[in-house]
């Protein structure tokens, strides 16, 4: 429209510029006649006549340059708005679909593997939107794949450690029943029968860290909490592993704080990460370390602390010590034995219970492994 | 000593269990499952102790027990399971279930609770 404006002023222009040539012409034609004396008169009037001819001229050619200067302006405030308004929608065309994906993108990525776009718009966004959906789509069936894979590991896991125990059951209880006789066995014989009885309660140990690693996994590990008098449960898991410490030569210091209020606890479970620590330490310690247990009440938690100046956990192990399968290195794995989930499952127990385990080593000075179980809200006074 | 009606789908097991509660001197019955523990409580009277396996063919221990409840008997009764964690007393209300016995059995545990409820 501007452009047409500008081309016609141009046009007039040239009109006005020709125009005045003309009239100029017919002036000078008649003030040469008026000057050889050719009819004075009709001279004059031609010289007036083409003088006001170009006034008109001009005024006409001022107005049209007002008009076209407005025409242009117009011309051009209209082509900044229009440009404006088709880029302003040419983003927003582009803008809702790219927000949709970023939404969608952060659904996918905090695992809403159900997060899909709607295709559509220019066709860039929506070649991007369906590449995003295939995407997902994708995600999600690998994802189902994935789930029924562990739900099936862990139903093997579950139902191969209950089909296993009967027989374990058997082999156990006969070899205590000989060993139930054990006068009037050989040394050999007992012996033997040791070594049977021995194997099958590792052997347990195995099924059972592995019971509680697939219920870990499946979701299924739970506690039955009630209110437990913390100390007299410590002095259980010390009691339970007594002999096996004195039968490496090993010493076992017990300071339990007096007045230790009570923890909400699942008895066998805290006694089973007790015995764990105290297991790890009395095997991965020498003969004749010393071992420690204390515990203290510290704000709302009892604090218990199991102890040891055996050669330590280095640094690079520590990091990964409650990890399932992180074990002492080869050689010391290979004297101790284990299945490297003892303290995997240890700490699972723990955060059921609402507490933390924490371990400390300086290698070559011993390690040190806190437990911190809340403490029971304070039961109204009883008489007993 | 005790009257013990002593019920597993393992016979090795069977003869593990009965050897051991006879050398505690107690007198044993056996069954090999959940129909046969009705039975015999039938032919022979309530026992003074009910050893039930909790999954058995034909008749789980579970089951067995909540027959024998039905007939308003009323024998102690301790559950053997093989799950660690023995069971949530919660899941079998009303059956009376004195305790739970995990396998590998603790036999002294075992012999103590048998113990406990014998002489109440």
């Amino acid at each position: 429209m501007a452009v047409i404006g500008v081309a016609r002023f141009l046009q007039q222009r040239q009109d006005f510029e020709n125009a005045t040539a003309r009239s100029y012409q017919r002036e000078i034609q008649a003030r040469n006649r008026l000057a050889e004396g050719r009819a004075p008169a009709a001279a004059r009037a031609t010289i007036v006549a083409q003088q006001r001819s170009r006034q008109v001229l001009r005024n006409e050619i001022s107005s049209e340059t007002r008009d076209t200067a407005l025409l242009v302006g117009a011309g051009l405030i209209a082509g900044l708005t229009g440009a404006a308004l088709l880029f302003t929608g040419l983003i927003s065309s582009m803008r809702r679909p790219l927000e949709d994906l970023v939404d969608a993108s952060g659904r996918l990525a905090g695992g809403d593997l159900e997060a899909r776009v709607a295709v559509g718009g220019l066709a860039e966004t929506a070649t991007l939107g369906s590449a995003f959906n295939e995407m997902a789509e994708e995600l999600q069936r690998r994802a189902g794949e994935r789930d029924q894979l562990e739900r099936m590991k862990d139903e093997f896991v579950l139902t191969a450690s209950h089909e296993l125990r009967s027989p374990l059951t058997s082999v156990q209880g006969f070899a205590e029943l000989l060993l139930l006789e054990r006068e009037r066995l050989s040394p050999k014989q007992a012996e033997t029968a040791e070594v049977i009885l021995d194997n099958t309660r590792h052997l347990v140990r195995l099924l059972n860290d592995l019971l509680d690693l697939a219920r870990s996994d499946a979701g299924r590990l739970t506690i039955r909490p009630e209110p437990t008098a913390a100390g007299a449960l410590i002095e259980e898991a010390v009691r339970t592993m007594r002999a096996q410490i004195d039968a490496r030569g090993q010493s076992l210091a017990l300071e339990i704080e007096p007045g230790l209020p009570q923890v909400e606890a699942d008895r066998d479970r805290i006694r089973q990460v007790l015995v764990n620590l105290l297991t790890n330490a009395n095997e991965y310690c020498p003969q004749g370390a010393n071992i420690g247990v204390q515990a203290r009440h510290a704000d709302a938690e009892v604090e218990i602390d199991v102890t040891d100046d055996g050669p330590g956990i280095p640094e690079q192990q520590l990091e990964h010590i409650f990890e399932r399968f992180t074990r002492g290195d080869a050689g010391e794995t290979q004297r101790v034995g284990g299945t490297g989930l003892g303290l995997a499952i240890s700490k699972s127990l723990i955060e059921l219970h609402g507490g933390r385990i924490e371990a400390e080593s300086t290698p070559g000075e011993g390690s040190s492994f806190r437990v911190r179980i809340p403490a029971a809200a304070p039961e109204p006074a009883e008489v007993s | 000593m005790a009257r013990i009606l002593l019920a597993d789908d393992s016979e090795t097991i069977l003869l593990l269990l009965r050897t051991r509660l006879e050398m505690e001197g107690h007198e044993v019955e056996t069954a090999i499952d959940g129909q046969e523990v009705v039975d015999k409580v039938a032919a022979s009277g309530p026992p003074d102790v009910l050893l039930l396996d909790a999954m058995m063919p034909r008749k789980s221990g579970i089951d067995a027990l909540r027959e024998l409840r039905e007939q308003s008997v009323e024998s102690p009764a301790l559950i053997v399971s093989a799950h660690t964690e023995g069971g949530n007393g919660a899941e079998h209300d009303g059956l009376a279930i004195d305790g739970y016995i995990s396998k590998p059995i603790d036999f002294d545990a075992l012999f103590a609770k048998i113990a406990g409820l014998t002489q109440r």
